[in-house]
């Protein structure tokens, strides 16, 4: 009996390795227990694989979209429910970069000892950055245009703005969306579209000569309407004669950017449009944005258009946004953010200080000198427009970036209106509108 | 029955005019008190189980020259110099393991001589075969002379009442306890408004009567240990929750599969009262359940994959459930029976023929806990002779295991930690179940209140998980506990049994158990391969509860505790005169009396029912 009661211990082996497996079990419940719950299949949370519970506000509390008796509502305003729509996503999960898929975790509520349960059902809440008055706004003076405009606080990153057209009422979908008129309407432009930028880019060329020209600030240039390389002629704006860098950046002179980009070469040029973020995806909440594209040619008439924006360049507003926000910044680039009061982040040291106060200051004259202060009224305003060529008789993409100042908070912008025409007025008198405004509601 | 059916349609109704609108109040508040509960009721339970001071039975002793006294705690001792000899004689000519001295149901002793060198002389002669004792006999090992005195009938019944003094917890509260659990339970269904609340209301009460029937004919044969049977109800309850959860149109049933089990654990108790007739009914048993294989497999139709089920006139069982009762059957052996070559070879080739039979079924699960369950078994039993012929056994078995089934096992395990990376094919089922776990966090979304009881095979095979969803991951650690706490009695208590068979029995069952659970645990959270066992007590399924409780009769075998187990014979009835234990309460008897029967029709009482002790064995000192 004796030997076989010792053995008997064989039993207790075995609730050993039933409490060794039932704690590991609560330890990956604690650590997965949110990804478990946020599982599509989950009928807690989930309706037909759609989220069915949490709601989404605006930064002051305005209700963008919750669930009231299992269905999906969202604003009460037809043009936030039009402007907000890219940033919060359809109801039938078409837009799958909008909040209602990037927060899906927070929006079921669960939390580690109640589940996904609450007494009234109704999931967990998001504050988003965004302001639902400000996208309305910017949607507004897009006016049915296709484009982006974009406002971001350039030391939170906290996103304020965030439209992209065409866009539609979710409440009120249209039965097709077949017509040009909707072309890519599930798709967020801001993050997920590149555009030839234009002059916006000489932003980077700029930069680059200013760090690998030493006596950039004593040159001058000469401006003759266009200039010859490489066989073919490189075409100006205008006829500027002898003129400095910062002249030649406020009237955006082609012959001076052509010849500083092959100054510079394609491969600095390349390198500089690497370290600022064009050439790589990024995520913001997670959502990876497109990435833009330089391309490094060995032939100078390429070259010299590459520094001015065209050849085959493209840029992702999101980048650019970020870009100019580094510029605000003293060459820190806030990490982009959706979320209200997400701004742990850290930030990256993208562009050198000192280059990025000369940049800061010749935008600021861009504004003084070429498209005028009196259309920013109050506002400190930063700028460079952008007009993309698209070759054949398309109109060009009109741009228009950079950051404005107001009581000490400094907020950064993208316009970008798809064959909009000229940068400076199209894009620039949106930009104008939605900084009043942003000034108005976050400032 | 209309009768009845109307009545809780009734109640149902009128509960919810009372309610009314505060249900979901109700479920929000009572969300916390259902653990609450159920850890005081496995607390009541775990404390009357540890901390009860055992002290172990004597069955005789012999005394050594010098006038040392060996006590004999066990029906069978084993006699040597090892070191697990129970009478240790630490003396070069004695025999590591050199005799064995056993009793039997009847109170004889017989003395055996297990091939020692210096053989066994029983009043001067040396024995050639087993020889039977008589008190004051002197018995010779290795040169040793001791006197053989076994406890007389007078001896075990002044015993029996010296031991009867600890006061037990109130178990009665317990249950009561338990019935407010069960109350809860209904009244979160009620408030859930399924279709057939009346039918989950009803079948909570019968679970609660049969519970109290069990506990009142269990006091009336004098025994008041209740904490396992208490245990058993409190995972039966979480199982009539899942039943209600899932198919509350089923709740009647499932009552008459709970009567049927209780029925069984006497059924099985009662037959392991007797060991002689346990000993001699095993291979019957064993022989039954072959035979429930065999039909199961040339009847059977292949039920989702697995072979396992059989339907007889209408009946779905499955009879692998109830081979598990036989399975330890045949595992058990007592000492004696041990040490017989036969018995070895015969239990290696019953769990041989279940194991294939299983993989033949391509239940792959049950397959798999018969295996470890006679791994225990062999351990438990593996005497010097034994151990190479169950090694060889064992190794055999696991090897046509693995090549029987091999695509089988290839594709559980493929998926195995992986579920998350094939949500809609091999891992379904297990990342339903975390998710719908997840869902519930530590208290659960209420009962009734639950999806993932729609999916497939959820309220058996997931059962943790629908647990975990509605009532909440502390319930459910709770109900891990329970089984985990029967493990630890039949570890604590079986080192006590009167034979090495009731060790056997309640030690491999509780292995069985825990082992059970472990692969329904955390098969379904995808921490161990998926194998679509039950959740002992808990899964919905009458095969199953029924065995369970089946089993439940093995685990009760072993509690040695005075009127603890009614699996456990008390003294028979013997005419004491003029003893000095009398009990003062009757000393206007003369000659009292100590019959079973009459005692058991005193003992009906209903004020005692609440407490641990029968105060009639509290004696004046």
């Amino acid at each position: 009996m004796t030997k076989i009661k010792r053995r008997a211990a064989a039993v207790i082996l075995l609730v050993v390795l039933m409490l060794a497996g039932l704690g590991f079990y609560i330890y990956s419940y604690y650590k997965d227990g949110m990804m478990w719950a946020s599982f599509p299949a989950n009928q807690s949370v989930y309706n037909n694989g759609r989220l069915s519970v949490g709601t989404i506000t605006d930064r002051d509390g305005e209700i963008l979209a919750k669930v009231s008796n299992g269905q999906r509502k969202y604003s009460d305003d037809s043009a936030v429910r039009k402007s907000t729509l890219h940033v919060i996503g359809d109801r039938y999960g078409n837009i799958g970069t909008g909040a209602l898929y990037l927060f899906e975790e927070e929006l079921t509520g669960f939390d580690h000892i109640n589940g996904t349960y609450s007494k009234e059902g109704e999931g967990g809440t998001v504050t988003l950055s965004v302001s639902a008055a400000l996208n309305a706004a910017a949607y507004e003076a897009l006016n049915g245009r296709k484009g982006v405009v974009a406002v971001c606080d350039c030391v939170t990153g906290e996103i304020l703005c965030m439209v992209s057209s065409p866009s539609f009422d979710p409440d009120n979908m249209p039965e097709s969306f077949e017509a040009p008129q909707y072309d890519g309407v599930y798709i967020n432009r801001f993050l997920s579209s590149v555009y030839t930028p234009g002059s916006v880019f000489k932003l980077v060329t700029i930069a680059a000569a200013i760090e690998n020209i030493p006596d950039l600030e004593d040159r001058t240039f000469i401006c003759t309407g266009s200039y010859e390389t490489g066989g073919g002629d490189i075409v100006c704006t205008g006829y500027h004669g002898e003129i400095t860098v910062d002249e030649a950046l406020a009237v955006s002179c082609n012959c001076v950017f052509g010849q500083l980009a092959e100054e510079v070469g394609a491969e600095t040029l390349g390198e500089y449009a690497d370290k600022y973020g064009f050439t790589e995806s990024f995520a913001i909440n997670g959502v990876f944005t497109e990435s833009g594209k330089y391309e490094i040619s060995d032939h100078s008439y390429n070259v010299a258009w590459s520094g001015i924006g065209q050849y085959n360049d493209l840029v992702n507003p999101s980048a650019m946004l970020r870009f100019v926000s580094a510029v605000a910044n003293g060459g820190y680039a806030p990490e982009l953010t959706m979320l209200k009061g997400d701004n742990a982040a850290d930030s990256e040291y993208m562009i050198k200080n000192s280059t990025a106060t000369m940049l800061g200051e010749m935008m600021s004259y861009n504004v003084y000198r070429t498209y005028g202060e009196e259309r920013f009224a109050g506002i400190n305003m930063h700028a460079k427009s952008g007009t993309a060529e698209l070759g054949g008789d398309i109109a060009p993409h009109s741009w228009f970036v950079g950051y404005g100042e107001k009581d000490g908070k400094t907020l950064a912008f993208v316009v970008v209106i798809e064959n909009g025409g000229s940068g400076s007025s199209a894009a620039g008198n949106v930009a104008a509108t939605v900084m009043q405004k942003a000034f108005d509601i976050c400032g | 029955m209309t009768i009845f059916a109307e009545f809780f349609d009734v109640l149902c109704e009128k509960v919810n005019i009372v309610f009314g609108d505060r249900f979901s109040d109700f479920t929000h508040i009572t969300r916390y008190i259902l653990p609450a509960l159920s850890l005081w009721i496995l607390l009541r339970c775990a404390i009357s189980l540890l901390r009860e001071k055992q002290s172990p039975e004597e069955w005789g002793y012999l005394t050594l020259p010098g006038g040392v006294r060996v006590t004999l705690r066990h029906w069978e001792n084993i006699i040597g110099r090892g070191k697990s000899a129970d009478v240790f004689i630490n003396y070069p000519t004695v025999s590591r393991t050199h005799g064995a001295l056993i009793r039997k149901d009847s109170g004889v002793w017989t003395i055996y001589d297990l091939g020692s060198k210096t053989g066994v002389l029983v009043n001067a002669a040396k024995i050639k075969k087993p020889r039977v004792l008589s008190a004051g006999d002197i018995i010779n090992i290795g040169g040793v002379d001791m006197i053989f005195v076994p406890i007389d009938r007078v001896g075990e019944r002044i015993q029996a009442e010296s031991r009867r003094r600890f006061s037990r917890k109130r178990q009665g509260f317990t249950l009561i306890l338990l019935n407010i659990l069960q109350l809860f339970l209904s009244l979160q269904f009620i408030a859930a408004g399924g279709e057939h609340s009346d039918k989950v209301l009803a079948g909570f009460f019968g679970l609660s009567v049969v519970m109290w029937a069990t506990y009142i004919f269990t006091r009336i044969i004098r025994r008041n240990a209740f904490e396992l049977e208490t245990m058993a109800f409190l995972l039966t309850t979480a199982g009539f929750a899942v039943t209600a959860t899932s198919v509350p149109e089923d709740m009647l049933k499932q009552v008459l599969f709970l009567t049927i089990g209780v029925v069984l654990y006497f059924v099985v108790g009662w037959f392991l009262r007797s060991l002689n007739s346990a000993v001699k009914l095993k291979w019957p048993i064993a022989a039954v359940g072959l035979l429930l294989l065999a039909v199961n497999i040339v009847l059977s139709d292949a039920v989702f994959g697995a072979k396992n089920w059989l339907t007889i006139g209408g009946f779905s069982f499955q009879p692998s459930e109830f081979v598990k009762v036989c399975f330890i059957f045949a595992g058990a052996a007592s000492l004696d029976r041990m040490f017989a070559r036969r018995n070895l070879i015969m239990f290696i080739g019953f769990a041989a023929c279940c194991v294939l039979a299983l993989v033949i079924m391509s239940d792959l699960g049950t397959g798999i806990i018969f295996f470890v369950t006679y791994l225990i078994i062999a351990f438990l039993r593996s005497g010097s002779i034994g151990t190479v012929f169950l090694s060889v056994g064992g190794a055999g078995l696991a090897a046509v295991m693995a090549v029987s089934v091999k695509p089988y096992i290839a594709s559980r395990f493929s998926t195995w930690r992986h579920a998350w990376e094939t949500p809609y094919d091999g891992g379904y089922q297990q990342t339903r179940t975390m998710s719908a776990a997840a869902s519930g966090g530590l208290f659960g979304v209420g009962a009734g209140n639950g999806w993932l009881e729609n999916v497939f095979a959820a309220n058996t095979d997931m059962v943790f998980g629908v647990i975990c969803e509605e009532l909440g991951l502390i319930m459910a650690v709770i109900l891990i506990f329970t089984v985990l706490l029967m493990a630890v009695y039949a570890f604590k208590y079986a080192s006590n049994a009167r034979s090495s068979f009731y060790t056997i029995a309640s030690v491999s069952t509780a292995s069985l158990l825990v082992f059970q659970m472990m692969l329904n645990v955390l098969g379904c959270v995808d921490i161990l391969p998926f194998t679509g066992v039950t959740f002992p007590f808990v899964s919905k399924g009458g095969s199953s509860l029924i065995a369970c409780f089946g089993l439940l009769a093995f685990l009760k075998a072993c509690d040695t505790r005075q009127n603890a187990s009614f699996t456990v014979k008390m003294p028979k009835k013997v005419k004491i005169k003029n003893s000095k234990t009398k009990a003062v309460r009757y000393d206007t008897h003369t000659d009292y009396d100590f019959d079973e029967e009459s005692d058991a029709a005193n003992s009906g009482r209903v004020d005692n029912f609440f407490d641990g002790y029968d105060d009639r064995w509290m004696k004046d000192d």
